[in-house]
């Protein structure tokens, strides 16, 4: 077992948990978007950051990441951490608005509006899908492609992939609410499974379960030219 | 040949000491990417062929090496053994190089010339670049042919490795290399022996990996390429030794892909080693085995970042993968992996080699050893520069960079490539070591040293680095990816004029969590170019989006046409260029007198800060003529021609009784200008002078050989109008007080005393008979028409006004000779900023083999005979019976850089010299004459100026303005004309009420003038110089000196203008098109 310390309580944990398996079981929230259970840790989105160690050598790790070390003093609530998350959720609402995930995350931690110049992207490139497809659903038919702000996911040359079975667990893991294809060009669709969806929220129509605390909602902002 | 054993080996190495000749000339010609790039190739085969066909080939050797470091010199030659070093050399000049090198001889005209006497410097030693260099690793690279391991193995090569295989244990080389203290030179600066250290204790057995990290890809850095291109055996002997000492199985140089002929020569170097069998199983003969692969890059900056690195040698996606496991730990394929940096290898042999006590002697404490830099931007000598760790940035900018380009001032360093900081000049004092930059807010990164001064605006250079971060980020981290993109969003609208204060407190808010939250080394350290330009140049953030102006002319929407936002009065000068092109001089002549109520005066004396910051100048040509141009259009269009508009508002007083009046003391430009444009608000003046006529400094200070009084005189009157009471002869404090003025019934005082009081130079005698101030001297005759100049006269100062008694005292029949003498260089004269602008044209110019500093000013006043001294200080004066004798100086030297950029003087001990002159002008400064002002409430700072509100020129005392020099000491005609200006426009709406204070904003040019159709011809023309006086004439005359251009003349210089304005107003240009075709 391993000894650590999260948020000044000492636990124990059995080796080769990582420190957000161990809050988690402690009953310690940390919000994550790109981590699941029974897909490889990944670190992208930021989001479970904590601080460790103590005085000007404490610093930010990933907790998803982060194996728990024995004497380790983890730190999930600090100002610093607190900071930060708030900062990448804002980041995340001007990026992504339309996403239910993303909005109650940052209602949960009080961020109710964001500074930067509104966007409307369908994707945070957390890379759920990627994983899902390829450990879950050993198909590895959709990767990531470019870099910096050109990535993007998605089939090799756009073209439908042979190895997807269509079975949808991209869309299943999506937090951005969003699809892993364009479902208007269905000739190069992934799956096809969201030729079944309404599009949500174009035109304003009823749609509860996408509305959040913020105002106005920024769901019913998407595009629609 | 294969060399089996450790003794083979030296037998070899004997042989081939011996075959050298350590005495016999040789020709060394750098020829890396940048000496090819500069035409080295073309030296080349010039001095093979000569040493071919004059049959020196035993007499003459030719050695082709990797560059040596000072690329910006090359294609340049170097002799050995004698040092003699042909910088920037013309592939002719190869021949004469190697005849005179047959004959032991040196060309002397070819050689470095000191930049500040002038005489040639012939060894390379001794060249200021090179002199307080330490260069361990570079001077390798001169007697190195890369592509001939025998040339290595001579220098001493290999010797290291064999040297760690005797000791027939691996742990030997590794407490050599722990014990050095070498910090890793890829940038963190992790100590290499601890690294080491660790990879030594993973499990063997599955093999470990050794690489070398050569995806060198920081815009500007270069080091890298120069030792891999120059000596590329050195790092694989590195490798090789960190491989014994560690247990290494396996060597990779992951080398970028953009650099062609460093993979090319190392891998011929690869070749040579195995062929020799220093390289692959069983190395000499031992049981150690190692060889070394190269892996080609991707092309991706990230790739630099040891996690990314590991993955694209492993064939993936570049991209870092978060840590913990460690590469040491679980790198390429899993395996324990160790990365060090290609300059960190290069300085393995050499620890070995001279062992670690003594590497670790160089440098400071806890950073041992040298380090390269490369030392680029606004600086005379670019290049790679290797010094000890521990120099101080000053040395390295100043001793080895040779200062600022031309006239330029360096406000900052910025170190360690696109995500280090930037250190402003009040910290190059700083000895430079990993631990000392990080502390402030840099890092040393692979070594990149951009120099910039202010011409460079930190906003926009932030914005360069952040939007390379933001392209080259991998994009897998969130924060990094939507981070660097937004912080450009950020910088982008703060360039742009679209910024707001809440822009700089996000921006802030942002960088810190990026640095906190990002997986790798190139997030993290991508918020450093914005928090390091916060931190040290938020005022230029603030100038951005408080006042919409970029003081550096970078930003083109708060910079709009340069010339009109350099002008302290906003001419546009641009829009009278373009109207002289189009003919249309009366419509030049309104532009010119609209803003500037003294157009006659400003073409005369001004200082032109339009020129130097003309886009022509600061793009490598020199500046339009302005001035001349402005001369040209008020010689011929007569003041008539320009109706003021008078602004008729309904003032705040009520109807029946006169608004406020205002007394304005002083009749300078200040004054002037600030009765002009309150007369122009409908408001009644009272100009109270001191002197008979007004005019201030434009009569009492400035010969008529430069503003012939009738100019001057004319245009003054011309401003008095109706509105405007003159009061000739009342000086404030003898005659008359604020507080009576206030009684007198006026609303508000406008101080513009001007600065007519000189600085005493304090030594003792100033008071003798034949002892002025440059002011006194210039006042008597200027005013009152006396010559007070006899005989000998000596003139100390190097500011305009010394100059211009020098001149004066010239013209004057009592006087035999004048002789002016200053403390520091010509180059260094105050006086030049006045008249024609060396700095831009010169500057420019000025390569850094050109010496001689040609000022214009003062050459115009040495070629009518004024003998100028430098380097001298006066200690005393003498006297003779009560009267001047002369004078004793010191000779100085130039010591450390002052707070002015400037190197300050110092005194050389026993120097003292005497000069016999019959009179002494002193002209070391100005300063107001103020000190009347403190009996009536207000305060006088140390130097006699008073203290103002910058925008709205309020002083302390309400209802008292102040303005001019006064309020700035000695300053320029026009910053004069625009403090009055400004005055005026604040004192009306204080007068009314208002809040004074107003938006400041940037005026973009918003007329759209056609552009003139340019022909070939048009692109031979240089810039104009008006017409003068010939020397012999001006000698004995005050005729003015100057005269107007010939007018086609003045048309060729207006076709030359690059018209920035067309960026502004072609699209409006285009949508009145538009809309006037769809009417």
């Amino acid at each position: 077992m391993i000894h650590l310390t999260i948020n000044g309580l000492a636990v124990s944990v059995e080796e080769g948990a990582t420190v957000l398996e161990a809050a988690r079981f402690y009953g310690m929230p940390i919000p994550t978007l790109c981590h699941m259970d029974g897909l490889s840790p990944y670190g992208a989105c930021r989001l479970c950051v904590v601080e460790i160690g103590e005085g000007p050598r404490a610093k930010m790790v990933t907790s998803c990441t982060y194996p728990a070390e024995e004497g380790l003093t983890v730190r999930t609530a600090s100002d610093r951490v607190i900071r930060a998350r708030k900062m990448i959720l804002e980041l995340l609402l001007a990026s992504c608005p339309q996403s239910r995930t993303i909005q109650d995350l940052a209602a949960a931690h009080d961020v109710r509006q964001q500074r930067f110049r509104q966007e409307h992207d369908d994707c945070i490139l957390c890379g759920l899908c990627v994983r899902m497809c390829e450990e879950q659903m050993m198909a590895k038919a959709i990767g990531f492609r470019h870099r910096g702000e050109k990535r993007d996911i998605g089939t090799p040359f756009d073209k439908h992939s042979e190895e997807c079975r269509l079975c949808g667990g991209c869309m299943y893991v999506c937090p951005a609410c969003q699809l892993r294809c364009t479902y208007t060009d269905t000739e190069n669709a992934v799956c096809g499974g969201c030729a079944n969806l309404a599009p949500p929220c174009v035109d304003k129509d009823p749609f509860d379960d996408m509305m959040c605390s913020m105002a106005p909602c920024v769901a019913c902002e998407i595009k629609t030219d | 040949m294969r060399l089996n054993s450790l003794d083979d080996f030296e037998r070899h190495v004997a042989s081939l000491t011996a075959e050298q000749d350590a005495s016999a000339c040789t020709l060394v010609i750098p020829a890396g990417t940048c000496g090819r790039a500069s035409g080295a190739d073309e030296l080349i085969s010039v001095v093979r062929r000569t040493v071919d066909s004059k049959g020196l080939a035993d007499r003459v050797h030719v050695r082709i090496t990797g560059c040596h470091g000072f690329c910006e010199m090359e294609p340049s030659i170097l002799v050995m053994p004698s040092d003699v070093f042909y910088p920037k050399l013309r592939a002719e000049d190869g021949a004469r190089i190697v005849e005179a090198a047959a004959r032991g001889e040196t060309v002397t005209d070819l050689l470095w010339i000191d930049s500040i006497d002038g005489s040639p410097i012939p060894r390379q030693r001794d060249i200021p670049f090179f002199k307080t260099q330490q260069r361990t690793i570079l001077a390798r690279n001169e007697r190195v042919v890369p592509g001939d391991i025998s040339s290595y193995l001579a220098d001493g090569g290999y010797g290291p490795l064999v040297k760690a295989l005797r000791r027939n244990t691996p742990t030997w080389a590794l407490e050599e290399v722990k014990a050095s203290g070498l910090r890793g030179r890829g940038g963190a600066g992790f100590p290499t022996g601890m690294k080491w250290e660790m990879l030594a204790k993973q499990p063997t057995g599955h093999g470990k990996y050794m690489v070398c990290n050569a995806d060198e890809g920081d815009p500007g850095a270069y080091m890298d390429r120069s030792v891999l291109e120059g000596n590329p055996h050195s790092v694989i002997e590195g490798m090789l030794i960190g491989a014994y000492a560690t247990g290494a199985t396996d060597g990779i140089i992951y080398i970028r892909a953009e650099y062609p002929l460093a993979i090319d020569h190392l891998l011929t170097a690869l070749e040579q080693a195995r062929a020799l069998g220093l390289l692959g199983a069983h190395i000499l003969g031992t049981d150690f085995s190692f060889d070394i692969e190269v892996v080609e890059g991707a092309g991706a900056f990230v790739c630099g970042e040891e996690t990314a690195l590991i993955r694209s040698i492993e064939g993936k996606m570049g991209e870092p993968k978060q840590r913990p496991p460690f590469p040491i730990q679980q790198g390429i394929n899993g395996k324990p992996t160790s990365i060090n940096n290609v300059e960190t290898w290069a300085n393995i042999p050499v620890i070995i080699g001279e062992g670690a006590d003594r590497y670790a002697r160089v440098g400071t404490e806890r950073n041992a050893g040298t380090k390269i830099f490369s030392l680029v931007g606004k600086i005379k000598h670019t290049g790679l520069v290797e010094a000890p760790m521990g120099m101080t940035i000053k040395q390295i900018v100043y001793d080895i960079g040779g200062g600022a380009v031309g006239k330029g001032k360096i406000k900052a360093v910025q170190t360690g490539g696109p995500s280090g900081g930037c250190i402003p000049a009040k910290l190059f004092d700083l000895a430079i070591d990993y631990d000392s930059l990080a502390q402030v807010g840099a890092i040393m990164g692979s070594g990149g040293m951009i120099v910039m001064d202010e011409g460079t605006c930190m906003v926009d250079i932030a914005k360069y680095f952040v939007g390379f971060l933001k392209g080259e980020s991998c994009g897998k981290c969130f924060t990094c990816r939507k981070g660097t993109q937004r912080m450009y969003e950020l910088l982008d609208d703060i360039t742009n004029g679209r910024g707001t204060p809440a822009h700089l407190e996000l921006l802030e808010e942002l960088a810190r969590v990026i640095k906190d939250t990002t997986m790798c080394g190139l997030g993290q350290t991508a918020a450093n170019p914005v928090l390091s330009t916060l931190r040290y140049f938020r005022h230029e953030y603030e100038r951005h989006v408080l006042d919409n102006r970029c003081d550096a002319f970078v930003c083109a929407h708060l910079t709009g046409a340069s010339c009109q936002t350099a002008c302290p009065v906003d001419t546009p000068p641009w829009r009278y260029v373009a109207l002289i092109e189009q003919g249309e001089l009366e419509a030049a002549y309104n532009v010119i007198r609209e803003a500037n109520p003294l157009p006659g005066v400003s073409a005369r004396v001004c200082d032109r800060e339009c020129e130097r910051h003309c886009k022509l100048g600061a793009t490598g040509g020199e500046p339009i003529a302005i001035r001349t141009l402005k001369r040209f259009v008020t010689d011929r269009v007569a003041p008539q021609a320009f109706t003021p508009r008078r602004i008729t508002r309904l003032d705040t007083a009520p109807a029946g009784e006169t608004p406020p009046s205002v007394a304005i003391v002083g009749t300078g430009p200040a004054g002037l200008a600030a009765a002009h444009y309150l007369s122009l608000c409908g408001r009644k003046v009272t100009l109270i002078e001191a002197e008979a006529e007004p005019g201030g400094m434009l009569m009492t200070a400035i010969p008529p050989y430069r503003l012939p009084r009738d100019v001057a005189r004319a245009e003054v009157k011309a401003l008095l109008d109706e509105n405007i009471t003159l009061r000739c002869g009342v000086k404030l404090g003898r005659d008359i007080t604020i507080d009576d003025l206030f009684e007198e019934g006026h609303g508000a005082v406008f101080l513009a005393l001007g600065a007519h009081k000189s600085w005493p130079l304090g030594v003792e005698g100033e008071t003798l008979d034949g002892v002025y101030s440059s002011i006194e001297f210039l006042r008597a005759f200027n005013l009152h028409g006396e010559q007070w100049g006899r005989g000998r006269v000596g003139i100390i100062g190097g500011g305009n006004s010394a100059v211009d008694a020098a001149r004066v005292a010239l013209r004057q029949e009592t006087v035999d000779s004048v002789m002016l003498l200053y403390r520091r260089t010509c180059d260094e004269m105050p006086a030049y900023a006045e008249e024609v602008d060396a700095a831009i044209e010169e500057g420019i110019r000025l390569e850094t083999l050109v010496s001689p500093v040609r000022i214009r000013y003062i050459e115009a006043a040495m070629k009518e005979g004024v003998q100028v001294e430098t380097f001298v200080s006066p200690v005393k004066i003498e006297s003779e019976d009560g009267h001047l004798a002369g004078i004793e100086c010191v000779r100085n030297n130039l010591g450390d850089v002052d707070a002015s950029g400037r190197r300050k003087p110092v005194p050389i001990p026993g120097s003292e010299f005497h000069i016999a002159l019959d009179t002494l002008i002193v002209a070391i400064g100005e300063r107001p004459d103020s000190d009347c002002l403190e009996s009536m409430g207000l305060s006088i700072e140390k130097d006699g100026r008073l203290e103002v509100n910058p925008k709205t020129f309020a002083t302390s005392r309400k209802g008292v303005f102040a303005g001019g020099d006064l309020t700035t000491g000695p300053n320029t005609v026009v910053g004069a004309l625009a403090a009055g200006k400004q005055a005026a426009i604040s004192i009306d709406r204080y007068l009314q009420g208002l809040p004074m204070e107003t938006a400041a904003a940037v005026n973009l040019p918003d007329t759209y003038l056609a552009p003139p159709t340019l022909t070939d011809a048009d692109e031979e023309v240089t810039r104009i110089t008006p017409p003068t006086l010939p020397a012999e004439e001006r000698k004995t005359s005050f005729a003015e000196v100057e005269s107007s251009p010939a007018p086609e003349d003045a048309l060729r210089e207006a076709r030359r203008c690059m018209r920035c304005d067309l960026q502004f107003t072609c699209a409006l240009a285009e949508t009145a098109e538009a809309t006037g075709a769809e009417q």
